[in-house]
């Protein structure tokens, strides 16, 4: 009976609205919940006037808080009595002088929204906080009729939700098919060859999970996971604004890389980000961490203030760690009290003094600004010492010298000794210091004034070199940006509206209490922060980074907001799972784990397949009735391509490379200034995770990425002609399918050859009616290049990939084509 | 031989592929539709799969249906074009008074400066008897089309943040520009090109970099794409070397049967989208190059502008804007480097520099305006041209000394004219004080302006909105109030 009703229901709501049926069927008659239900609703249409911003507030009414919205006096909602409470008078009123909300705001609620606000009163107004700022609560796994699907207690919450909604969970994908998706979601890659031979392996137990282990062992791994993590961090290679010097924050950027790889513990890992400078006796590697903080733009203007400019940067680090761990948005507090979340400018300016109490200063020039710190290779500090103790020699061997050829009294310098008497002033100005003393210029006169004591001139030359070697190996190692704590504390201040010049009260350093509470113990800088994010009672850190993740790899986050958790932002779609999975992450914050458990969830495993039911009743997939699928990002497309054209390089690390990029485009945004200097060799085929970030113009072989100006979580997926274009057409592309169809070009049977090259992109083999389809193509591409051989030739130089000798260069560009083709098929471009 | 058999052969693919295109976007289509119907309000436009440019018609009636903005890079010296004050000039050379740069900041001056009374003639011209100097001869011709806004102002004095704050609402980056909004609210109609273009002369992108033609977080497919006058005219749009059309087009046609075959078996709508965008990349990559090719133009039209075919000039791109807007183009946005007048070289003097610089604008301009009200198209194309912010009445700090006279940044009053779609041709609207230190009647906020052209094109600037991270953002911030004097 139940189950007919829900149906029906069921069939009416996809209709009325397609996307959102799932949680309105829940509310059909059962007890509302307020976070759920009714919060949205007073968020929508009263908290703009009627909410935490004292500024905007009208008619001295608040409904954000119980205390306010449930008063005594003046009562505007009676608990039990929707028709004799003010808000359903007020909301229903047909006088426009009445009305809320005003018509002037052109915001009405639904009949339906109507109704769940009477309902809410008439059941008792039962009030309750924001859910995302409520503790974790963890309930029992859920009791489900049909387990057969699932592989992992997360899966239950899912499968009971769509037994309740008579639904259930699609059949497993292909194990090939689940095996790219993995690949794809932990190392941006296809699966290499061996490890699709072991999975194949059919006398052996647990495929997949043998499967999972060997990705999330791969090096390849921090390369993957860390593309977000730099789009949060805004990690670019240059400043941004005019000018945009180059910066040297790659060392921070191979630290996140290993830092994922060897699984550093989620809460660790981001400790030492926002504060590794403040843990007792902090190590190098905690103090490179903090690079996190310095990946803000720096303003080199000219014209510009400092102070400004420091302002600037702090309220970019406030936002940075208020968007990536709390998942709230803090910039509108800048100027006024949060529109919707209980979040006041005060507190803003609060948590702002965190991240103020620290030296950077606000000035152009350096394009490294102050504090920095050397992040030397192994090989650098050996060739510094080796140098040094070169540099120590040679001075002591001229002391020595000099010691013979200007005899002294003990206590005397060279400039004394009766051999120094006809020398000419200067000289024995200089004389006067010992060897080590002397600066550059000071060695060039003597050698000249010497020129004729080869023996002299040998050992000046020699501290000289020996001097010049070590500083260009010190030059050579790159510095950079972090974040060190003040001894003397600054003061902070309330900026009217945002202005560094305007300051007005004074506030001390504080979290916003509410969420957390803040223990005594903890130190008032970034380390308590840092500390409080990672608190037992925190309630936002672990679901917001734990939703991250699920939409890393589901597509989706189960909040599709990933970005806000607040007031106004979504509801969780699977609440006690997003709990479930929080409360399981933070016991040890292994990320490894949590990734592992999610790809061998059943969930995970379905095949993506979508009838015309399902994509009505859920177009979204909200509901997870099938699996995961999606245009992968570009810089993923890009990696696939290098990988299955074999021209991908594993060179982890270091500096960043210059891949193919059309002429003229850094030119035409810098004055001309910034030449495009394109590498050549490996670095052509290194991971996209390693290539030159210009803020002001990002690579254009990336689109739908993050800017990398500010903070960015979510990342926009649009499909546009452009995007066709770069895959056709961009160097990068063409090449790859030349050397995808050069690696194949020793198989002669076509059938073959086409198989091979389905097993290297799609993982599978190709159908009869594909091959039949691609052959038939090659043939009319061959009559084509026939008819053009200068094409062919011109096809065949595309890139710097060098192929052998080509026997019949009309079949090879042909092959080539039909490459650039099946690395353009709907398939590839998507993780299925 | 091979060749005469092939366009048979396309054909009958083409027609092949289309059909499995459309029978396949049944199903989607339809649902898709269903959703965005629904709820029209909630869904940001990257989530209909649909062809997000798909025009749209706004919250009411427009008066402009689509847009030219010519932006002076560098601000042009209002004081020397369009707003004349003869007080200025009789106390040309004296201190300028206290009171009026007392505790302000300007970008390269400090101390007291001279004040600058104009080293140009001006004269009211046209029906309405608009003040214009004789830098700009051509402009005066079509006064009687423009309305000179005389009242302006922002907060910024450096380049880059005022130029943010013109186009985006904001001064940081990170917000979509004016473009962006427009063809967010808008979209585009001619999908076989971009809905919103970029044309850049003189070689110098602006100040704010590509976030003054970005889209900030609307959707990507929402931003400026600049059409080159070097190299491909948009990124990638040339088939790779040795590849021909006819050869993409039989790529084209495998690759679409490939991914029909994989839309029926996985059944997503977004595969037949897919095949979509590729068939429109396919023709946009012709129709790009087409458009831009002012080789197709007459001799009479070309000497009009001033246009020489091959260059990247400000007369080039006006001609473009012209062939863009009429395709169906959205909203078109020229960037011309050069106009940032602190008389520290002859170029950036108010005399002979000024001369020869306006002399690559104005004739261009003028005769874009006449062009389009002869095709019929200026009473629903709105034209925009300024600077970032406005100069000085006095002379800069650094070349105070020089005998080139220039000009500092200044935020606090300046100039700037529309045409075209809803204004009131032959107009001036607001004014400044005696000097030209500040509005004295009618202040214009870069905000109302925006607030402005949006009315124009038929929105509430209040409410075309898009959430991003939990708050509805708009162009005009929490700002902005339409200038309704000047909408015709």
């Amino acid at each position: 009976m139940l189950q007919r009703r829900l149906m029906v229901g069921l069939a009416l709501l996809a209709v009325l609205s397609s996307g959102r049926f799932a949680a309105a069927a829940e509310e059909g008659g059962s007890e509302l919940r307020f976070a759920r239900d009714v919060q949205p609703i007073l968020s929508e249409f009263c908290f703009q006037c009627h909410g935490p911003d004292a500024k905007a507030r009208e008619g001295n009414l608040r409904l954000d808080r119980a205390e306010d919205a449930l008063r005594r006096d003046d009562p505007v909602i009676v608990p039990g009595n929707a028709a004799g409470s003010a808000l359903i008078e007020r909301v229903v009123s047909q006088d426009d002088e009445r009305r809320m909300p005003p018509p002037s705001s052109k915001r009405r609620p639904t009949p339906a929204q109507i109704e769940t606000l009477r309902r809410w009163i008439d059941q008792g107004a039962r009030w309750g906080g924001h859910w995302a700022f409520e503790p974790i609560g963890v309930s029992g796994t859920p009791v489900v009729n049909d387990s057969r699907l699932a592989r992992h207690p997360l899966d239950h919450y899912l499968i009971a939700r769509l037994e309740q909604h008579g639904s259930r969970m699609a059949d497993p994908a292909s194990g090939s098919a689940w095996l790219r998706r993995v690949a794809l979601d932990l190392t941006g890659l296809p699966p290499e060859y061996e490890l699709l031979v072991d999975f194949q392996q059919p006398e052996l137990p647990d495929a997949g999970e043998r499967a999972a282990d060997r990705l999330l062992a791969s090096p390849a791994y921090g390369e993957r996971m860390v593309w977000e993590w730099l789009d949060a961090a805004r990690y670019a290679d240059s400043n941004g604004y005019q000018g945009d010097a180059e910066r040297t924050m790659w060392p921070w950027r191979d630290w996140a890389i290993g830092a994922f790889n060897r699984d550093l513990p989620f809460d660790q890992f981001s400790i030492w980000q926002l504060a590794g400078d403040l843990l007792p006796e902090s190590t190098h590697e905690q103090k490179l961490a903090t690079g996190f903080c310095r990946n803000h733009m720096i303003n080199g203007e000219g014209g510009r203030i400092a102070a400004e400019n420091r302002v600037d940067y702090v309220m970019d680090m406030t936002e940075t760690a208020g968007t990536v761990w709390l998942g709230l948005t803090l910039n509108c507090c800048r100027c006024h009290d949060h529109k919707f979340d209980p979040l006041s400018q005060r507190e803003y300016y609060q948590l702002a003094a965190f991240f103020n109490n620290q030296p950077v200063d606000g000035g152009g020039g350096d394009p490294q600004t102050r504090p920095v710190l050397e992040a030397a290779s192994p090989e650098q500090l050996r060739q510094r010492d080796e140098l040094d103790g070169r540099l120590t020699a040679a001075r002591q061997a001229l002391d020595k010298f000099e010691q013979q050829r200007f005899p002294r009294e003990d206590g005397q310098t060279a400039a004394d000794s009766a051999a120094a008497a006809e020398l000419p002033a200067e000289i024995r100005e200089i004389l006067k210091n010992a060897g080590s003393q002397r600066n550059r210029g000071q060695l060039e006169k003597l050698e000249k004034q010497f020129a004729a004591d080869n023996t002299h001139t040998a050992l000046l030359q020699a501290i000289r070199s020996a001097g010049e070697a070590r500083d260009a190996v010190s030059r050579s190692i790159p510095r950079v940006m972090i974040m060190e704590e003040l001894p003397d504390p600054r003061e902070n201040f309330i900026l009217y509206k945002g202005l560094y010049d305007k300051p007005a009260e004074k506030v001390g350093i504080r979290v916003p209490e509410q969420l957390a509470r803040y223990d005594a113990e903890w130190p008032s800088n970034r380390l308590g922060l840092a500390r409080w994010l990672f608190a037992a009672e925190q309630p936002l850190t672990a679901r917001v980074i734990v939703n991250r993740f699920w939409s890393q790899l589901f597509g989706a986050g189960i909040v599709k907001t990933t970005e806000d958790f607040g007031v106004q932002g979504d509801r969780p779609e699977h609440p006690e799972l997003l709990d479930r999975l929080a409360h399981d992450f933070r016991t040890d914050w292994d990320v490894k784990r949590l990734m592992r458990a999610l790809v061998l969830s059943g969930a995970y495993r379905q095949s993506s397949r979508a009838t015309p039911e399902l994509l009505e009743r859920d177009p979204e997939n909200r509901m997870l009735a099938r699996g995961p699928r999606g245009r992968m990002p570009s810089w993923m497309l890009r990696d696939q391509a290098l990988a299955v054209s074999g021209l991908l390089t594993r060179r982890m690390g270091g500096p960043p490379v210059r891949p193919y990029q059309p002429n003229g485009i850094w030119e035409e945004a810098t004055f001309g200034n910034k030449r495009y200097e394109q590498d050549h060799g490996e670095s052509l085929y290194r991971r996209s995770a390693y290539t030159f970030w210009r803020r002001i113009i990002a690579p254009s072989v990336f689109f739908d990425s993050g800017s990398r100006q500010t903070c960015t979580v979510k990342q926009a997926r649009t499909n546009t002609p452009l995007h066709a274009l770069l895959t056709l057409n961009d160097t990068t592309y063409v090449e790859a399918a030349r050397a995808l169809a050069w690696s194949t070009s020793d198989l002669h049977d076509p059938r073959e050859r086409l198989r091979q090259l389905f097993l290297r992109t799609l993982i599978r083999d190709p159908r009869p009616e594909e091959i039949d389809i691609l052959l038939a193509a090659r043939d009319r591409l061959a009559r084509q290049f026939s008819a053009e051989p200068a094409s062919a030739d011109a096809l065949l130089a595309v890139g710097e990939f060098k192929n052998g000798p080509v026997a019949d260069p009309i079949g090879a560009t042909s092959w080539i084509a039909l490459c650039n083709t099946i690395l353009n098929l709907d398939e590839v471009l998507c993780k299925e | 031989m091979a060749k005469t058999q092939l366009p048979s052969e396309i054909a009958r693919l083409r027609q092949q592929t289309r059909r499995t295109f459309l029978g396949d976007c049944q199903v989607g289509l339809g649902a898709l539709a269903l959703s965005t119907l629904m709820s029209a309000d909630a869904t940001p436009a990257a989530e209909r799969t649909t062809n997000p440019l798909q025009p749209r018609e706004p919250h009411f009636q427009p008066r402009a249906r689509r847009v030219i903005y010519l932006h002076l890079t560098g601000s042009p010296p209002h004081l020397d074009l369009y707003d004349y004050k003869p007080e200025l000039v009789r106390l040309n050379g004296q201190d300028a008074p206290r009171s009026f740069v007392e505790g302000k900041r300007f970008a390269f001056t400090t101390g007291t400066p001279k004040l600058l009374g104009t080293p140009r003639q001006f004269a009211q011209h046209g029906q309405g008897g608009v003040w214009l100097s004789d830098a700009i001869p051509h402009l005066h011709g079509v006064a009687d089309d423009l309305c000179v806004i005389r009242s302006m102002f922002t907060e910024q004095f450096n380049h880059a943040p005022a130029e943010l704050l013109l186009y985006t609402g904001s001064p940081r980056s990170g917000r979509p520009s004016l473009g962006a909004w427009t063809t967010y609210g808008l979209g585009s109609e001619n999908e076989n090109l971009p809905g919103f273009v970029v044309l850049i002369s003189s070689g110098v992108q602006p100040n704010g970099g590509k976030n003054s033609f970005g889209s900030g977080f609307l959707p990507s497919v929402f931003q400026g794409v600049q059409c080159r006058s070097k190299g491909d005219p948009v990124l990638y749009s040339s088939d790779p070397s040795g590849m021909d059309r006819e050869l993409r087009r039989l790529s084209l046609d495998a690759l679409h049967e490939l991914n029909a075959i994989q839309g029926k078996e996985l059944g997503h709508p977004e595969t037949a989208t897919r095949i979509a965008q590729y068939e429109l990349a396919f023709r946009m990559q012709t129709s790009v190059p087409e458009v831009m090719d002012i080789t197709r133009e007459s001799q009479q039209v070309l000497d009009d502008y001033g246009a020489q075919p091959g260059q990247a000039s400000f007369a080039n791109n006006c001609l473009l804007a012209r062939r863009l807007v009429e395709q169906g183009v959205r909203y078109v946005q020229l960037f011309d480097w050069g106009w940032d007048f602190h008389g520290t070289g002859p170029g950036e003097g108010l005399t002979d520099g000024l001369t020869k610089k306006c002399a690559t604008m104005d004739k261009p301009v003028a005769a874009l305006i006449n062009d389009l009200k002869q095709r019929g198209l200026l009473h629903d194309t709105l034209i925009v041209c300024s600077g970032e912010f406005g100069r000085t009445p006095f002379r800069e700090g650094r070349t105070a000394a020089s005998n080139i006279l220039g000009r500092d940044h200044f935020p606090d009053c300046y100039s700037l004219w529309l045409a075209g779609g809803g204004i009131k041709g032959g107009t001036m609207y607001g004014e400044s004080d005696e000097l030209g230190f500040s509005v004295a009647r009618d202040k214009v906020h870069v905000h109302d302006l925006q607030a402005t052209i949006l009315h124009l094109l038929g929105f509430d600037h209040t409410r075309l909105v898009y959430r991003f991270q939990g708050r509805d953002y708009r162009l005009t911030d929490v700002h902005g109030n339409v200038v309704h004097p000047i909408v015709a």
